[in-house]
């Protein structure tokens, strides 16, 4: 596993793709989050922006070789493996992201609540973030891996399923990253740290049933 | 899913087959055609086998079943040996320089980076592409990037090799030099699956010939036996030529002189060559003459044979690509060709008479000699 690992990654870094998502998260961070602002607010955007950045990288990992070359891997590997090892890639490249991003700004921001009245301690928000990111991150890779190869394999249905399906997962009720973001800014609010486990679980297991369903159907849909 | 990634070499004549598949079925699409149905197939240890058919009769849809690249639809395929696969065409569009694609893909099929590395070294070398290893994918030529799809697959020594066109775009020197490397792995144990449209590639060396028609397999009657070669050979001075060469068990006789005389199915001569060639002190080949029957006289130790299913005791049935038929009696194409490894002029030819289109296998003269 550790050998697709390092292929896909290689794959990834050396094709420049990931340049785009990554820019794109850095340019939502730019205008979204001001030094001085209240942490757990600042916390749970940089966390919602990680969800598309996650499903964009996911999309981009599973269509980043040609077929053939796909062919070539997946013989020895299998092609179930090799689609899991991209989706382990883009999953840990987001979370890489989100966590560079959920330190910088737990450093930068406000420990304050809101309405600056109430106090927020540092170390339990940026627990908090972390953990609203990576409820973020599992979803958004469900949400790529189940928009993309081999699903939908035609890219005219793939991109807009999967911009579809972000925004749902961040405004349907019920949605772990939802329950997460809600987390971050009733905390805000009231300046009480509520770590979102739940959410976490939640995405979790959503993420392993989207990485099931895909790996699965690798070699029955290609 | 846990797989064996060890990279240890398969041995001769395992038992049972590598692959089989039972019923099996491939459609695309739930309600798609069937493009396979009904195919058993069991690919045992050792084995080369070729699948014949016509465009789009489904033959790379069965090699990508014998892959496990595609689910059946229905049936079932058990085993799932070490498996390395070649595409007809290896595209370039990969941001890898030759040797980092071959390193990785050596990792993914169980090597360590440094066994990889030579490995990539040494396939593209024999191919013909050794100066190509720091170049950029995108920037091989077609053939070239062929070369790489090739090593790729060779450079772990698979239990399974399934090759779709495999030699499409190689020039004749890597033909050929595929062909020496598919009968090496053959002789190691490697059972060999391919489709190709020359209708010469590896002819009469494959156990067996199937052909895709209509979504179903038939195997093709007749396959022939591997011909045979003669090889005479002097022991060195000082040596009891009773005590025999210091090769497999092959069936030896004197031979003229104080020599001795082997014969040895075609896809072995490159192992016996050596064998006899690199021992101290060496022997001394006097000369190799393709036999003109097929070796009946001479059964493979310990080689695979392919079972016949049901359908192969029938009468022979019209196979797309003619495999080399036996010779007829009656005059052949081309009468009597000088042998196309000519013994030294001066050895006393102890072959049956050249009465017979000369065949020397791609192995005499394909391999890494």
């Amino acid at each position: 596993m550790s050998a697709l690992l390092h292929y896909h990654l290689a794959l990834l870094v050396r094709s420049q793709r990931w340049l785009p998502p990554v820019l794109l998260y850095a340019v939502f961070l730019c205008v979204g989050i001001r030094s001085g602002q209240p942490v757990l607010d600042s916390l749970g955007f940089a966390s919602a922006c990680v969800l598309p950045v996650a499903a964009w990288l996911v999309h981009i990992c599973v269509t980043n070789e040609p077929s053939a070359a796909r062919n070539c891997v997946a013989a020895p590997a299998g092609s179930a493996r090799a689609h899991l090892a991209c989706l382990l890639v883009a999953f840990c490249t987001a979370v890489l992201l989100g966590t560079v991003a959920a330190l910088l700004v737990t450093a930068i921001s406000e420990p304050a609540s809101s309405d600056h009245q109430v106090p927020v301690p540092r170390p339990a928000a940026g627990f908090a973030g972390l953990l609203a990111m990576l409820a973020c991150a599992l979803l958004g890779t469900a949400v790529g891996a189940l928009t993309s190869r081999p699903l939908l394999r035609s890219t005219g249905r793939a991109v807009p399923a999967l911009v579809l399906a972000v925004f749902l997962a961040l405004v349907l009720a019920g949605s772990p990253a939802r329950e997460a973001l809600t987390d971050m800014v009733t905390g805000s609010q009231d300046g009480a740290v509520r770590i979102p486990l739940l959410p976490c679980a939640t995405g979790a297991a959503a993420a392993l049933a989207a990485t099931a369903v895909a790996c699965a159907l690798t070699s029955r849909r290609d | 899913m846990t797989r064996s990634h060890a990279a240890k070499p398969g041995s001769r004549g395992g038992a049972g087959p590598r692959i089989r598949l039972q019923g099996a079925g491939r459609r695309y699409g739930l309600r798609g055609p069937w493009v396979l149905r009904g195919i058993d197939l069991e690919v045992p240890a050792g084995a080369l086998l070729r699948i014949d058919g016509v465009n789009g009769s489904g033959k790379s849809t069965l090699l990508r079943l014998l892959a496990g690249l595609d689910a059946p639809s229905e049936g079932r395929v058990t085993g799932r040996p070490r498996t390395a696969y070649v595409p007809e065409r290896f595209p370039a569009r990969l941001p890898f320089t030759a040797e980092g694609y071959l390193i990785h893909l050596g990792r993914v099929h169980g090597l360590s980076r440094e066994a990889a590395a030579r490995g990539a070294a040494g396939w593209m070398e024999r191919f013909g592409a050794g100066e190509h290893l720091r170049t950029p994918l995108s920037e091989l030529s077609k053939g070239s990037s062929q070369k790489v799809a090739v090593s790729q697959a060779l450079l772990a020594a698979p239990d399974l090799l399934l090759l779709d066109e495999a030699w499409t775009g190689l020039d004749a020197a890597a033909r050929a030099e595929l062909d020496g490397a598919v009968l090496e792995r053959r002789a190691a144990g490697c059972s060999v699956v391919f489709v190709d449209h020359d209708p010469r590639r590896l002819a009469g060396l494959s156990d067996a010939t199937y052909t895709v028609a209509g979504g179903a397999l038939r195997r093709c009657a007749g396959a022939p036996a591997a011909p045979s070669v003669g090889i005479v050979a002097l022991a060195p001075p000082g040596t009891d030529p009773a005590a025999g060469p210091p090769t497999a068990p092959f069936p030896v006789a004197p031979g003229p002189s104080g020599a001795v005389r082997l014969t040895v199915p075609a896809t072995d001569s490159d192992a016996v060559l050596r064998d006899l060639l690199t021992t101290r002190p060496a022997w001394h080949v006097v000369s190799v003459t393709p036999l003109p029957t097929p070796a009946d006289t001479a059964p493979r130790t310990g080689g695979p044979r392919v079972p016949a299913p049901p359908d192969a005791t029938a009468a022979p049935d019209s196979c797309a690509a003619p495999v080399r038929p036996v010779p007829p009696p009656a005059a052949p194409v081309r009468p009597a060709p000088p042998p196309a490894a000519p013994p030294p002029a001066s050895a006393p030819h102890a072959g049956p008479p050249p009465g017979t289109p000369s065949r020397v296998s791609g192995s005499a003269d394909g391999g890494t000699a």
